[in-house]
């Protein structure tokens, strides 16, 4: 029995504590814990999910935001299908460096045509009132690094996590068939759970 | 039979570096040969080993290493012309260092084309080895970083020139000493003669193995490899070199094969196995029935007593070491003997010494400064306390650590009733001691992760400057993992890949086929 499905690598870069690691567990586990343990190099959950009618794995892989962590966390980016620019609308300096994110990804991840990458931006923390960044400049950046779309989370209350997600997912459907991400799902023996988890080091 | 040849690493530093450009006439100007430099004991033989390694960790890594270690690297130093550039102009003083060893190794996916194996035979031709005895000379030269020159009594041509670009030709002098006699050469202090004694060394290498700088020994690896590994799980890559020298003599292997064997242990090259028959060599490794491991008791205060002479030194300590090991301490004891195992106090040390120890860490007499300033940790303290919000604004680094370190201590061990809440002093504590580390060592500064050594030692102290002393011993330990090149991680994630090639080589390989190999590299 071999059942096909679809797995996609979206991978989240920006600044540390931006809320990388809360979005991802918003997501996979639909929980935010505000005291969860900071990310030393690279993690990934994975999640289920259908969009239009594919059935998808979301193989979602968390990185540590610190310059220091570069080298740990750069092997990661090469095969991945979407790229999700995350930063924090309380902290401008993070929302100052997507730009770098963004070329860093494109540098490590060996991406063929940058132009045509799906990137996702996401501006987290909209809970908070005291706000650095506005929605306005967001937007226009995201309109003129390569017209991105760009959602305005909340990794505390849930606001548009799912949503950014599935977007990402559209985005890397449309881009092809996908034919090439058809992986029968039986290859590992490793007793996988539909949700497993799994960190690089320690 | 070869198997029983007893082989004994004494000194291993990987990240030793051959110029085959300065050498040669700039044939393969970009090449740089990386590879580990050994001395071994092989039946009561001292040698000196150099074997080239494949670039072990993937390069592109590296690209964006900061031009100045100490310094946080600007993001425009990505670009791949820039350090292409760099390439071209060849410079090589050690600033650049990053850049060049980055560029110099080829990315890992250019190699799929080109055939690995000649990559990796191009590098055995710099694998050398030979007797301590036949050392005549080592001159010590200086270029921002240490190379060494070494003449040997007999042949002519000279080895090439042995790079020691990331530290350690002090290390390999001082163990080199243990052989031989060096002396400095009349009228040139830069160079050292050898003269080795003759040798009858064999009992102190037996003393040598106490030491736990020193190898393990293939026998004792097969006889109990649960207990070896977990005594000396560092060492296990040892251990399979060894395992190459003892296939090498079983079937006659030509040495450059072997070097080309060794490199294939770092992966990061796609070999096939089928042309590499000898490959099977380190995939048989047959640990047989796991035996039963039993937690032993804690040591207890009155057992710690027990353990110290009258005036308070610490006695038996490899025994204690090895009791704490199995069986871990109560927890009435780890107040005082972290202290110890962190690396704070000496185990030699009496009472009385400690107490001027921890005295003078308070209170540092020497200083001509008022008394309230004369405590060592708080004057540290108090340099970034009294940074004015205008001073911090023109002061980007000690901003970034502050705001790095403020982010950590709030996701650092919450759930421990030391951290827990809202207004918990634990946490104006941690933060305290990373903002004092940050003065402490400026250049390293804060990095992640660091936040998560401190959390346990504090709360085992109780005290914000027994908590720093202890947590400035542990880091002189754990530097490496921190360090911008970070390369005590990347030799751990070595080991890692080793281990697992050698004890699961069939999910190594899946790791490999999915592309996920270079997470262990
Ligand atoms: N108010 C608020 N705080 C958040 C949100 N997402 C994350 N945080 C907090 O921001 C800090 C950093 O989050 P984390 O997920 O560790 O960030 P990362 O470094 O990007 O992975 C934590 O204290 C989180 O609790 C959010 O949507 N709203
Ligand atoms: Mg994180």
């Amino acid at each position: 029995m071999t059942t096909k499905t679809s797995l996609l690598k979206v991978i989240l870069l920006g600044d540390g504590g931006v809320g990388k690691s809360s979005i991802m567990n918003r997501y996979v586990t639909n929980k935010f814990d505000a005291h969860l343990f900071h990310t030393i190099g690279v993690e990934f959950l994975n999640k289920e999910l259908e969009v239009d009618g594919h059935q998808v794995t979301l193989q979602i892989w968390d990185t540590a935001g610190q310059e220091r962590f570069r080298s740990l966390r750069t092997p990661f980016y090469r095969g991945s299908d979407c790229c999700l620019l995350t930063f924090s609308v309380d902290d401008n300096q993070s929302f100052l460096n997507l730009g770098n994110w963004k070329k860093e990804f494109i540098y490590y991840a060996d991406v063929k045509e940058p132009e045509k990458f799906p990137f996702v931006v996401l501006g987290n923390k909209v809970d908070v009132t005291e706000r650095q960044v506005s929605s306005e400049e967001a937007r226009q950046w995201c309109q003129e690094n390569g017209n991105f779309p760009y959602y305005e989370t909340s990794a505390k209350d849930a606001t548009n996590v799912a949503v950014a997600f599935e977007e990402a997912v559209r985005r890397v459907l449309a881009l092809d068939e996908r034919t090439d991400h058809l992986i029968p799902t039986d290859t590992v023996n490793l007793h996988r759970k539909p949700r497993s988890a799994a960190t690089c080091c320690s | 039979m070869a198997a029983d040849s007893v082989l004994k690493v004494l000194f291993e530093h990987e990240g030793v570096f051959i110029h085959p450009s300065s050498d040669e006439d700039g044939t393969e100007q970009d090449l740089l040969i990386s590879g580990s430099l050994r001395i071994v004991d092989k039946d009561a033989e001292v040698l000196v080993e150099y074997r080239p390694l494949e670039d072990t960790v993937d390069p592109s890594n590296m690209l964006c290493a900061g031009k100045d270690s100490s310094s946080v690297m600007e993001w425009d130093q990505c670009s791949r012309e820039k350090s292409q550039q760099l390439l071209e102009t060849q410079q090589s003083y050690e600033t650049e260092w990053d850049m060049i060893n980055a560029v110099s190794f080829k990315k890992k996916s250019c190699t799929n084309g080109e055939g690995s194996l000649n990559h990796s035979h191009e590098r055995s031709r710099w694998a050398f080895s030979f007797s301590v005895s036949e050392l005549r000379s080592v001159t010590v030269k200086e270029e921002g970083w240490t190379f060494l020159l070494l003449k040997l009594k007999e042949s002519c041509s000279s080895l090439p020139a042995l790079h020691f670009h990331q530290g350690g030709s002090t290390e390999f002098l001082d163990s080199l000493r243990r052989f031989a006699l060096l002396s400095e050469a009349a009228g040139d202090d830069a160079c050292l003669l050898v003269s080795s004694p003759n040798r009858a060394l064999s009992q102190s290498f037996e003393n040598l193995l106490d030491d736990n700088n020193f190898g393990l020994v293939n026998q004792k690896f097969r006889k109990d490899p649960y207990i070896t590994t977990l005594g000396g799980f560092s060492k296990v890559t040892n251990y399979i070199f060894d395992a190459f020298r003892g296939t090498e003599e079983q079937h006659q292997r030509p040495p450059e094969e072997v070097a080309d064997l060794l490199g294939e242990v770092i992966p990061g090259l796609e070999i096939n196995q089928q042309e590499e028959p000898g490959f099977e060599v380190i995939t048989r490794m047959d640990l047989g029935p796991r035996p039963e491991v039993r937690r032993g008791t804690a040591l207890s205060t009155e057992d710690w007593s027990r353990h110290q002479d009258a005036e308070g030194r610490m006695m038996n300590v490899a025994l204690l070491k090895q009791l704490i090991f199995k069986g871990g301490l109560c927890h009435a004891v780890r107040k005082e003997a972290w202290k110890f195992l962190l690396g704070y106090f000496p185990w030699d040390s009496t009472l009385e010494e400690r107490k001027v120890l921890q005295r003078d860490k308070m209170y540092d007499l020497t200083s001509s400064w008022g008394q309230f300033i004369s405590d060592e940790y708080f004057r540290m303290k108090l340099q970034w306390k009294s940074v004015s919000e205008q001073q911090e604004r023109r002061n980007s680094r000690l901003r970034d650590y502050r705001s790095l370190i403020e982010k950590d201590v709030n996701r650092t061990d919450r759930t421990n009733r030391f951290y827990e809440g809202i207004d918990n002093p634990g946490l104006v504590l941690l933060h305290d001691i990373l903002m004092t580390y940050c003065m402490y060592d400026f250049d390293l500064g804060y990095v992640q992760g660091m936040s998560d050594l401190l959390s346990p030692v504090l709360y085992v102290m109780e005290n914000e400057v027994d908590a720093f002393w202890c947590f400035v011993s542990f880091m002189d330990q754990m530097h490496q993992n921190f360090e911008e090149q970070m390369q005590g991680m990347k030799t751990q994630l070595i080991q890692l890949s080793t281990l697992l090639r050698l004890l699961d080589l069939a999910f190594w390989n899946y790791l490999g086929k999915y592309n996920y190999s270079s997470v262990l590299v």
